[in-house]
């Protein structure tokens, strides 16, 4: 069990799971089935985002360009795709096509130009802000109501449809991890030059990270649309910090090769429940920040204790 | 004034670049150090690119090109100026500071309120607040230093706490008033040259020598090539990393209170546009964002360069959305075209072909 969630991923769901509680012992409704499909609905975007910006930390990068991926994405919902399931499945493939652009570009200039990943990719967010703004000028448009509704919706009044897609993510994120490029990410990031000379390539699987994220960032673009039902050039901003955050209370170390995405994933959950909270508390929502950063260090010192008396416990 | 005395200006910063750097690499045994020659070759490049911008922009718009647009760019540095010389110093530790943006807001909304326009207030206000924010960076330099937080993870959370403080202690809404003191560093002029100038050539001098010629600063490059070995080599890293952190602290404060001098007032949002650029003048500097490598002289060549590049494209008649495509394709060119080992290769080639 340990060895399948990952330290930070363990130590990150049991707070999350006594917040949860706490809330729901503060607020029965907590776990009504509209309840449980709202918080999945508001905090999917977030986790999708986390969970592509895992891939990219745990090859011991940084990907901002999470925040333009994800602004060009809710603007093509917004102005370019249409009523129906088939524009529905269209625009899916398009922004997610999109995304998988923009991270091979990032994977390009990372793993075979050898830019630095911070700065380069603080150039394509840039770029894409940019090209989020030229697509939309000003706030507008509207999303179908095909995606709007259907995606945040419930099957049969039990199982919120955005809780089955986080299911399924997750589900495939564990088979990739047990795949030769999934261990390759990790090897990469704990040791280059190890990971070299067990004969990984080390380009390929950078490329390899960088492309899935921005496919992630398309994807979480577009539940985002399907969120807000609108556009907006500059949906994705809010996203950059957030996704950092999210990550690093998950558990990912941003050394490289620990974590995984169900940490940041569950992560992402409990930034969001913590808003809810402290709303539920009363406490004005200026000091969410406070709350934030402080759980952020605190969820980061717990994992490197426990790691540390894990490895005691080992000798 | 006549346009050779404004080319003769506009060169000048590249002259005295390239003599500092190869005075330096001389010192060292030139040939032998290809890193520093390379790093020296990167920081004329900056300022050369720069010049050729601002001469050529003429042709965007007439009011180019001039004395007038070259006040206005180094005037527009002089905020990343001051913080890219903290993000400088953390980033050659192998760190980053992304509470800057935070701790420019704090300074700015205290300064706001607490100076004023009064002068009395100014003498102790300025002081004081250097010493919050500097105390802010010693905090992230504790979490870095003793409790080995990752500096990008306790500089997020504590930007994103610092943030918070600043909304519940405006309301939502700073309060205050402009201090004509501190408006005067940007208006007044001494010998026709504004006074903001003339600082931040103290500032690049006073930060060069910080950096390149002291034993703090030559000891920080020993603490950000190789901590292990600085350590064995009897270097207090803990200490030196806290002092880092509590220098970028109080450098994105000067910054805020400088922004305040500057807008006559304080905004929420009012440090955050500068960031990024902090980081971004770095690394266009030529530092690298794993440490041990880095000038001042490039981060300042780098913060002029983005505000040169961001004046330019601002005059131009596109829409926002294509200016900052262009912005951003800029910023990745310079990053693709200045790579150290460019200029390593470009250097082997001269020299192979010498032989």
């Amino acid at each position: 069990m340990h060895a399948a969630m990952g330290n930070g991923a363990f130590i990150i769901s049991a707070l999350f799971i006594i917040l949860y509680t706490v809330y729901a012992v503060w607020q029965p409704s907590a776990l009504s089935v509209s309840d449980l499909t709202d918080f999945f609905n508001n905090t999917l975007p977030l986790a999708i985002a986390a969970a592509g910006g895992t891939f990219v930390v745990l090859t011991r990068g940084f990907d901002l360009s999470v925040a333009g991926v994800i602004s060009i994405a809710n603007v093509i919902m917004a102005t370019k795709i249409g009523e129906g399931p088939v524009q529905a499945l269209w625009g899916l493939v398009l922004v997610c096509g999109i995304g998988l652009l923009c991270g091979a570009v990032n994977g390009l200039l990372v793993s075979k130009i050898g830019l630095q990943s911070i700065a380069s990719s603080l150039g394509t967010m840039i770029i894409t802000s940019g090209i989020a703004l030229v697509l939309l000028d000003a706030p507008g448009g509207t999303v179908s109501e095909f995606v709007s509704y259907g995606l945040m919706d419930d099957i049969a009044g039990i199982v919120p449809i955005t809780g089955l897609i986080a299911a399924a993510l997750i589900a495939i994120w564990l088979v990739v991890k047990r795949t030769d490029i999934g261990i390759a990410v990790y090897a990469v990031g704990a040791d280059e030059t190890a990971s070299t000379l067990a004969g990984i390539n080390v380009v390929k699987t950078r490329f390899f990270a960088y492309s899935i994220a921005g496919a992630l960032y398309g994807l979480a673009g577009y539940m985002l649309s399907a969120q807000t039902a609108t556009g907006n050039p500059n949906a994705g901003n809010p996203f950059l910090l957030q996704v950092f955050a999210a990550i690093a209370i998950g558990g990912t170390s941003f050394r490289g090769g620990h974590g995984g995405v169900v940490g940041s994933m569950v992560g992402a959950a409990t930034l969001m429940l913590l808003q809810k909270l402290l709303f539920t508390a009363g406490v004005s929502s200026f000091y969410t920040g406070l709350f934030q950063g402080v759980i952020m260090i605190v969820a980061v010192l717990i994992a490197a204790l426990s790691s540390r008396f894990s490895a005691a416990g080992a000798r | 004034m006549t346009s050779q005395q404004i080319q003769h200006m506009e060169k000048q910063p590249a002259a005295s670049a390239h003599e500092t750097l190869t005075r330096r690499e001389d010192d060292r045994g030139g040939p032998k150090r290809p890193r520093l020659t390379a790093q020296g070759w990167a920081t004329i490049s900056v300022f050369a690119i720069c010049a050729i911008l601002i001469v050529s922009s003429r042709a965007i718009s007439p009011a180019f090109g001039g004395w007038a647009q070259l006040k206005a760019i180094l005037i527009l540095s002089s905020f990343v100026m001051v913080a890219g010389f903290g993000q400088g110093l953390v980033i050659l530790l192998g760190g980053l500071d992304l509470s800057i943006a935070s701790v420019c807001t704090l300074a700015g909304v205290l300064t706001f309120n607490w100076v004023g326009n009064s002068e009395l207030a100014l003498l102790w206000g300025v002081p004081v607040v250097l010493l919050i924010t500097a105390g802010v960076g010693t905090v992230n330099g504790i979490g870095v230093a003793l409790l080995r937080i990752p500096a990008f993870i306790m500089t997020l959370a504590s930007g994103i706490i610092v943030y918070s403080l600043c909304l519940g202690f405006t309301g939502g809404t700073p309060r205050g008033m402009a201090s004509p003191i501190l408006s005067a560093i940007y208006t007044a002029s001494v010998g026709g040259i504004p006074v903001i100038i003339l600082l931040m050539v103290l500032v690049a001098i006073v930060g060069s020598v910080v950096q390149g010629r002291t034993v703090f600063g030559r000891k920080l490059y020993a603490v950000g090539a190789n901590e292990n070995a600085a350590h064995i080599a009897g270097i207090p890293v803990r200490a030196f990393t806290i002092a880092a952190y509590a220098v970028a602290g109080a450098c994105g404060g000067l910054a805020g209170i400088m922004m305040v001098g500057y807008a006559g007032g304080a905004t929420l949002t009012m440090g955050q546009p500068y960031l990024l650029p902090s980081i971004a003048a770095v690394v266009v500097g030529g530092s690298s964002i794993l440490g041990g490598r880095g000038t001042y002289l490039g981060t300042v060549g780098g913060a002029i360069l983005l505000t040169t590049i961001s004046t330019i494209i601002s005059a131009l008649q596109m829409s926002e959305g294509w200016r900052t495509v262009i912005y951003g394709s800029v910023i990745l060119l310079a990053l693709i075209f200045m790579r150290e080992d460019l200029f390593a290769a470009v250097k082997r080639q001269s020299g192979a072909s010498k032989r």
